[in-house]
Formats: structure tokens, sequence, C-alpha cells
């Protein structure tokens, strides 16, 4: 019997191995993780930690899940999200120092507070009601506010501005919403090793805060099967952002700070993420073009690389790629462990400077006017310096120009009007149509819903500046629908301004691994920047005001009808004559008396006119008298037999 | 027509004995902090000292109701971003990597506070944000703001009344959200706003009476406010010392609350609360601690009125009798006998007094006493 187990064994785990193969031979769940270091112009390091999360196309509706976060598939399966990105950022990116121009800074650069855009693949009629259920469901997965874009004045459906064709688009924003570790904790706890291992162990919450910058964004997109039967995969991309100031203790202003991870975030990598499918850490140097060498075989020119006059590395790099502008530095976690962590470091031993490539146009956006009435909202558009060395110029009939979009939500108490639209060129005004090529309006209706703004400027490409112009006037709130802090003013979400004839995109020709944050570099995006925040003062009423009217109004009201009253109803010769009636009666030696006694028991005067008081004092008179005669009559009794004896 | 009332009896016979007889099957926090701006720091510090309390004593994220109205770890202002301290030691970091806010800013309102008693909401509000009570639920639901005479205002903004409070209780009582729940409101004059309150096992205590202000405890320098209000302070000081596995009572709890340390009168309500408090645990309303009963089948424990009284019977006692005996000095109620017992002179005044406005009709006394006089004199002069 035994015998016979014995030989079943090995049958039993060659099936099992089977089984899995079967399995595996479908396309299984990955998720892999990466963290990019990138030393920054302006003395700041930036770190961006990408998460890619991957659930292939099942027939199972994707009720099962070994990696993929169940949270995530039945939102998607639920609202039938097509295309989803959330953003919480704090602080502003700068364009200037940090970049413009790379795929890093046109996915990450986010405006401020919440942005939430969604495609839905329900009918038209249906998504606005998707569209509401997904803001609350949002909001109890990540502890915010979101569900405050569900109210149709707060959300818009652009058409093309945007960038995604797509008439099942909604985009909302909230800049005021506070972005704090109840937002990434949950985000941290869709991953498969959370924060307790792998590079998601180096998010030390303080550090994470204490940061210029930080941009936590959830982006992600249902991958169609062709086949017919079988559901659609979903793409969960997740990336944290942040630009930090390493401590520094050299005094030289121009000496780039030395760092290393430890002294950034308080803490070192200590092994991979199991789960994940790889993990590396990546470390882009910008404006290295001194190293012209295409091929990186001899051990002494890859040294060179990350051990030379200018930096030091403190670990030696698996791999190093270069593109047109910058290295890449690749190390693989896996080999670290408890008793060596990956402590990645870089001590600059030269000052060294460069420059970020920017944006074609640097958008700015202000507001113009005084008094609280009315105003205007300018967006200013700057040339860079890099504009004439950027590709994606389109010269048409002769004419080079440069394509902008520009997409702005206004809140519907900032009543714009649309016909003082004003475009200015190198300080000319044009005529609309010069300049402008496509604009798409959609006016804000009272309470009911935002307006919105789509532009396309087609502007010739050696313009210095440009400068748009709308008026407003200054809407009236409810006093119900003041927040509590009115008196801080209202905010105007950000405005988008995209380049559509620009696409960054850093090739780094890898073709060995298949990184998921390579991949996303490489992948052209469409350049895009938000301009800031704009706060608008509105006129606030006096909250306690209803108060004051209430109480002033219910005197007024006391005063006038009383007095009213007392004139119709007061006969003031009856009262006369009453008083003078009375004055008779309660003249006299009675009144002096009640007086007296009234002065001895310290009450007030009791009015004489009753009867039963004076009977009952005169019956307890007479007891009195009684009690007294009696005391008398037995003391004389006494005397008297006293005296008998 | 016999039947049908005997089917009536029955029935109601039945709802009686199940409304009395539900057990105590799960804890449910509502920790609400109504203050808005930097310098109310210490009531997101209050609030959030409690959630971590209950937290370690038992009661799981999911069953949590945390609604804060300002942003104070990553507010501009605070020195140490992400991080909420309610001590200037700075040893407890209460904004960990584990806080759950369920409302933020300018959700916590009286509309949504209500909502959140009451279980009335929109069918698109996640269940993390619902209070999903049962009549088996003990509720902790703690507040602290500025308060006033009846009212507790909200943002800085609006108010909720002492009425509204009560009417959200009483509805709850009727729709069977709670077995028993306990206020504790961190206020000024905050005893004023159980004055309304009329639901059955409802438990209240409060930071003040009326006319009373609850004031801060200190004030760190390095936050630049003050962290901490005196009343939660001393709450916190007696859970620090406590366990899961503690069986401290509630009327530990109460005692452990000195006037003179508070600068307020704590306030009890206790009338509309039947156990005795000396054998309710704290853990009871501030903690997750359940009974495991084994049965024999499945779901019989529940329906039997058996078990119910054996648990009762088991319900840990208070074992934390030699601090009573220590804390007995310092409690008011005995300080007062302790005044009582000194003048004996008065009291006896006093009694005499009580027994002869017992008299009905004070002619027969006044006799009754001329009467004596008149023997006195006699015997007197009889002396002579």
């Amino acid at each position: 019997m035994a015998s016979l187990i014995r030989s079943w064994i090995p049958l039993l785990i060659l099936q099992s191995f089977l089984v899995a193969i079967a399995f595996g031979s479908k396309e299984a769940e990955e998720f892999s993780e990466a963290l990019l270091l990138k030393p920054l112009p302006d003395r700041k390091v930036l770190a961006h930690f990408h998460f890619e999360n991957r659930a292939p196309p099942s027939n199972s509706h994707g009720r099962h899940h070994h990696l993929f976060p169940k949270a995530i598939s039945q939102l998607v399966q639920k609202f039938r999200v097509k295309e989803m990105e959330l953003s919480f950022t704090q602080g502003r990116w700068n364009h200037e120092h940090w970049g413009g121009f790379d795929p890093l800074s046109s996915m990450n650069a986010k405006p401020v507070g919440v942005e939430l855009w969604a495609v839905f693949d329900v009918p038209q009629s249906q998504v606005d009601t998707s569209w509401k259920n997904l803001t609350h469901a949002l909001s109890g997965l990540f502890c915010a506010s979101i569900n405050f874009l569900e109210s149709s004045t707060s959300y818009a459906a652009p058409t093309w501005g945007f960038g995604t064709n797509s008439d099942k688009l909604r985009y909302g924003s909230l800049p005021r919403e506070a972005v704090c570790t109840e937002n990434l904790t949950p985000w941290l706890k869709l991953l498969p090793c959370r924060d307790k291992d792998g590079i998601s162990a180096l998010m030390n919450r303080p550090s994470v805060y204490r940061g210029f910058y930080h941009s936590q964004r959830l982006h992600l997109s249902t991958v169609e099967s062709g086949q017919e039967g079988l559901g659609s995969g979903i793409v969960l991309e997740q990336t944290l952002t942040v630009v930090l100031q390493p401590e520094t203790t050299s005094v030289e202003t121009n000496m780039q700070p030395s760092w290393s991870l430890s002294s950034l975030f308080g803490r070192k990598v200590v092994g991979s993420c199991v789960l994940a499918k790889s993990s590396n850490v990546y470390l882009q140097l910008e404006g290295r073009l001194g190293h012209e060498s295409k091929n990186v075989d001899t051990e002494i020119e890859a040294h060179k690389l990350w051990k030379n006059a200018d930096f030091d590395l403190s670990l030696k790099p698996d791999r190093v790629l270069r593109e047109s502008s910058s290295l890449l530095f690749i190390f693989d976690i896996d080999k670290s462990s408890d008793s060596e962590p990956f402590d990645l470091g870089l001590t600059w031993k030269l000052p060294s400077k460069w420059s970020c490539q920017q944006a074609p146009l640097q958008a700015t956006r202000f507001l113009m006017g005084s008094g609280n009435e009315r105003g205007a909202i300018a967006i200013l558009l700057k040339a860079t310096e890099s504009q004439e060395k950027l590709p994606g110029r389109v010269v048409t009939d002769g004419r080079c120009t440069i394509k902008a979009n520009i997409f702005q939500i206004f809140p519907w108490y900032v009543k714009v009007y649309y016909h003082t639209l004003q475009i200015f060129v190198d300080q000319q005004q044009k005529t609309d149509c010069e300049v402008l090529k496509k604009i798409n309006v959609s006016p804000s209706t009272d309470k009911v819903s935002s307006g919105m703004l789509e532009m396309m400027l087609e502007l010739p490409c050696e313009v210095k500046s440009a400068a748009i112009s709308i008026e407003y006037d200054k809407g009236f709130l409810h006093i119900d629908e003041y927040p509590p802090d009115a008196n801080q003013g209202f905010d105007i979400p950000s405005a988008l301004i995209s380049f559509p004839s620009h696409h960054a995109s850093l090739d780094f020709q890898e073709e060995l691994s298949k990184s998921p944050l390579l991949s996303s570099f490489k992948e052209k995006s469409l350049v895009r920047s938000y301009t800031e925040v704009l706060l608008v003062p509105l006129t606030t009423p006096d909250f306690s005001m209803p108060y004051n009217v209430i109480t002033i109004t219910c005197t007024i009201f006391a005063l006038y009808f009383g007095s009213l009253l007392n004139v119709l109803r007061r006969r003031i010769g009856e009262e006369e004559r009453f008083l003078k009636s009375q004055g008779k009666k309660t003249f006299g030696l009675k009144q002096l008396l009640s007086r007296l006694t009234a002065k001895i028991r310290g009450r007030p005067i009791e009015p004489p006119s009753s009867d039963s008081p004076a009977a009952q004092s005169s019956f307890l008179s007479s007891k009195l008298i009684f009690k007294i005669i009696l005391v008398a009559g037995a003391a004389a009794a006494w005397q008297y037999f006293s005296t008998d004896n | 027509m016999k039947f049908l009332i005997l089917v009536m009896l029955l029935c109601y016979s039945f709802a009686f004995s199940s409304g009395d007889t539900t057990i105590h099957t799960n804890n449910w926090a509502v920790l609400v902090c109504t203050s808005r701006f930097w310098f109310n720091y210490r009531h997101m510090a209050n609030t959030l000292s409690l959630y971590r309390t209950v937290k370690r004593l038992g009661i799981p994220d999911e069953r949590i109701i945390l609604m804060l109205a300002d942003d104070m770890a990553c507010n501009a202002r605070n020195e140490y971003p992400a991080q909420v301290f309610n001590n200037e030691n700075h040893k407890l970091n209460l904004y960990g990597d584990n806080v759950e806010v369920d409302y933020r800013g300018y959700e916590v309102t009286v509309e949504n506070f209500l909502r959140v008693l009451t279980g009335r909401h929109e069918n698109a509000v996640p269940r993390s944000k619902r209070l999903l009570s049962d009549e088996g639920s003990h509720i902790l639901l703690y507040m602290t703001g500025h308060g006033g005479d009846e009212f507790l205002k909200f943002q800085d903004a609006e108010e909720l009344q002492s009425h509204d409070l009560a009417d959200a209780v009483k509805q709850m009582k009727e729709k069977r959200r709670f077995k028993e729940l306990m206020i504790m409101v961190d206020t000024c004059q905050a005893a004023t706003l159980f004055n309304q309150l009329q639901s059955p096992g409802v438990l209240a205590i409060g930071s003040s009476l009326k006319g009373e202000n609850s004031y801060s405890h200190h004030l760190d320098s390095d936050v630049g406010v003050s962290v901490v209000d005196r009343f939660t302070y001393y709450t916190l000081a007696f859970f620090e010392r406590l366990n899961i596995y503690d069986n401290a009572s509630l009327n530990s709890l109460f005692r452990s609350y000195d006037p003179k340390l508070l600068m307020s009168t704590a306030y009890y309500r206790t009338d509309l609360y039947q156990p005795h408090l000396a054998e309710v645990p704290v853990t009871n309303f501030f903690g997750s601690v359940m009974e495991t009963i084994h049965t024999d089948s499945v779901y019989k424990a529940f329906s039997s009125k058996t078990s119910n009284n054996k648990i009762n019977s088991e319900m840990p006692v208070n074992q934390l009798s030699e601090h009573d005996e220590l804390q007995k000095a310092n409690i008011p109620n005995d300080e007062l006998k302790t005044e009582k017992q000194k003048c004996p002179y008065t009291q006896m005044r006093v009694d005499l007094h009580e027994k002869l406005e017992k008299f009905e009709n004070v002619d027969t006394v006044v006799n009754l006493g001329i009467a004596v006089m008149v023997f006195v004199v006699m015997i007197s002069s009889s002396l002579l």
C-alpha cells in the first residue's frame, strides 16, 4: 500500500506541474516596481516611483486575482471605466528648472489638489451617472472629498482640448483638496507588497511630505482583448513624484549637493518586493554630453562613467544607457539584503551646471483689474530659449507655426464674457481668425453647470510672447453655498496648455529588458503644462447678518405693534378716574397701620380690601387673648392657693 | 377572534423579548473634530488620540468613522509635515502610516454628521463612509470643538444643537442602530449638549458643566499652538495604562477625572443607562472585546436568553479597586459627605427642622408647648 502511494507521488507532482504550465501559458498578472532618481539643476533631487500592475484579459471577469488589487478591478467593472487618471498633488512644478519637455514632466506635472478624468464605456446618457458614482467610490477608497466632483457645477466634458478625444470623457479638479498621509496609505495598499518591502518601503511619510512637490498619480486603462468571450485586461500604473531638497553642509552655492537614498528618505532599500517581476533603480543624469563614445564595452570606459572627475556613485551600476542628452544608470536591487542594504549615493566633486529642456512656450496665468465687482483673466505664453531647437514645428504655406491648445474650466460664479476675448501676439492685438484656429465654448449656467473654454492657437514660430485675456463678472452665491472659510477666496482651477504637434519621448534604445518605466518614457507623450490656480476673492456677506436682521426686525415689530395696541386700546380718562377713586378709598388711619405692620413684617403692603384675612386675624387675636387669659388665670389661681397656705 | 388576539399577543411578546435579548456583537466609533483653522490644532490632536486609543483597544478601521474638519498634518504651518502630536515631548506621532480619514475638510458638516448617525445616505455613498451598526452595536461618539449652551459649532460656521443630537439619537434607537451609545464631548459647557437626550441605553459624559469652560492642557512651543485639551489629556492618561485585556470599569474612568486638574467639572448623565457602571468595562465602548461562545450547533447562542444571562453574570467586574481606594479622596461627592459630618450641631438642627416641618397643624404644637410651659412654671415656682 505504502509503495503504491510512493509510486503515485511523482505522478501527482508531475500533474500539478503540468497544470501550472497550462495556467502559466496564459498571460499572468505582472507587477513591476521602479525608482528613478534625477538630480535637478536647482540643487534638488527628483524621485519618481513607478509601479505597474497588469491584469490580462480573463474569462472569469477578473474575480480572482493574484497580484492585481481587487478594489480597482471591481471599480472598472462596475462603472465600466475605459481609462481613468486620478492625481493628488501639492506644490507647483517648476517648469523652468525641473523640465517641461520630457515624458516625466508632461505626465507627472499635475495641478494642485485633486484632478480626476475618466472615459467610460457606457451609453452617452449614462455617463454622468457613472461619473457621479465613480467619484463617490473613489472618495471612499482614497479618503478624499472627491465626491465634490459629482455636482454638475464642478466637472466638464472636454471635446478636443484635453488631448483625449472622446465624447464620454469627464474632467474635474478640486484645487483646494488637502493631500496627506491618508491619501497615500490606501494608494500604497493597492501594491502587492504595500509599503513593507521593496522600493515602496522607502516612502517615509515625513520626508515625502517635506518635499517641494509631491504628486501621487493613479492611471488605469483597459486593454481590449480581441477575442470573443474574454473580458478586458487592466493596466494600473501608479506613480509618485517627489522633489526633495538634500541636506547639505557645503557652503559653496554652485556646488551640487551630494546625497544618498538614506539621507533623502531616512531609509534604505532592503531587498525587492518578491512579487515584482522587475525592481530597478534608475539614476538619470542630464547634460552629460562629454562622453561621446557610443559603445561602453571596455571595463575602464564603463568605470569612468560612474567614478570620474565630476562625481562618484557609491554603487556600481549594472548597466549604463545613453540617450541624446542624458545618461541612465541602472541598478538591480534584487541583490540587496538585510546585511547589505541598497543605499545609492551620489557625491559631486566639481561644480556642474546643466539645464533642462523646456516646452516651446511657458505659460503663466494671472488676474487683472481691480475692485470686487469685475476683473479679467489673462494667460501669458512666453517663448523659452529652447524653442528653436525643438522638433514639431508645422510648416504650412511657407509659414512656420506652433500649435497650442488651451483648456480651461470656469466655475459658474465667475461669469465670463466670451465676446471680450482678446489675443495679443508680441504686444499687438490680433483678430481672431489670424491665430485662433478653433474654439469651443460652453457657457456656464448659474448653479447648474460650469463654463468651459477650449481654444486652439496657431502662433508663428518666431513669437516672443502671446497673451490671451477675457473679462468676467463675479456672481453672488446663496448664503448656504459659501464654504466655512469663504473669506479666503475661491479657486479657479488650473488651465491646461498642451502642444499637439510636440511630443516628448526618451529613447534609450533599450531592447533587452522590457522595463515598464522605460517603455512609458519611450511612448510619445503630449507635451502639456498646467498653469497656476487663481484665487478670486468674492464678495462675502457678513454671516452674522441674518441673526442681526432677525433681532432688529423683531425689536421693530414689537415696538410698533406694542405702541399701536397701546394707542388703540388705552383709555386715559378712564384710568385717571379709576386712580382717583382708589386714592379716596385708601386714605386714613387704616393705610398708615397697614404700612406700619408691613414694615415690621418686612413684606409688601397687603391689599386691605379682602375680607377673609381680617376675619382670620381677628380670630387669631381672640385665640391669643384666650391663651393669655388662661395663663394669667392659672398664675392668679396659683398665687391664690400659695398665699392661702 | 380569540386566535387573532393570541397571535397578536405572541408577536408582541416576541418582539419585546427579542428587543431585550440582543447581545453585544460589535463595536463602532464615530470620532468628530468639528473645528477648522490651524489654531484649533488641539481638537484634531484630541480626536486622533482617541482614534489611536480605540484602534489600539481593538476597534478596526472599517468600524471607525473619523471626521476631521481641517488638514493639520500637511498644513503649511506645520513644521512637522505628516505628523500630529498631542504632547510636547513628541514621543508619539498620532498621524502614523495607517490613518483613514472618512470625512474631512468641507465634508464635516452638521448635515453629514446627522446622516452618518441616522444612516440616511445617498445610494452612491461608499460603505467606508457609513455607520453600519445594528441592534447589537455599542457605539462610542466622541466630539470635540467649540461649544456653548446647548450647541456645538461645526467649522466655525454652523451649529449642532442639543435638540438635533437628541433627535438623531432617538431616530437611531428607533431604527435599532445601537444597543448602547456612549457620547463623550470635550467642549465648553459640554453638559448642556445632553439636556434633550431621552433615548434609553445612552450614556453621556461631558468635560464641563454649564457656565464652565474646558481648557487646553499645554502649549507646544515648537508646533506653536496648544496641542491637547485637559479632559482628553486625562482620559488618555487613564487609557494609556490599559491594554485590551484590562477590565477597568466605566466607574473608574469617571472617577479618574479630578476637577482641580481639569479646571472644570466632568459631567456624567447616567439616568438613561441601566447597567451598573461599576460592572461595565471601558472596553465595552472604547475597545472591541467579544465573548467567544462555544455552541454545539450553529447560531444557537444568539436566540437563547440563557446565554445572555450567562454573559451578564460572567461580565468582568472592576479589578482596579486598589486604585479606587486611593482615588476616593479626590471624589467631590465624598468631600461633601465629610463636610456634613464635621458639624454635628447644624446637622441636628436641620434634622429637628425637618421633623417640625412634618407636623400638620402648628397650633396644637404651640398649645402643647404652652401647657408644658405652665407645668414648668408651676414646678420651678414650687421649688422656690
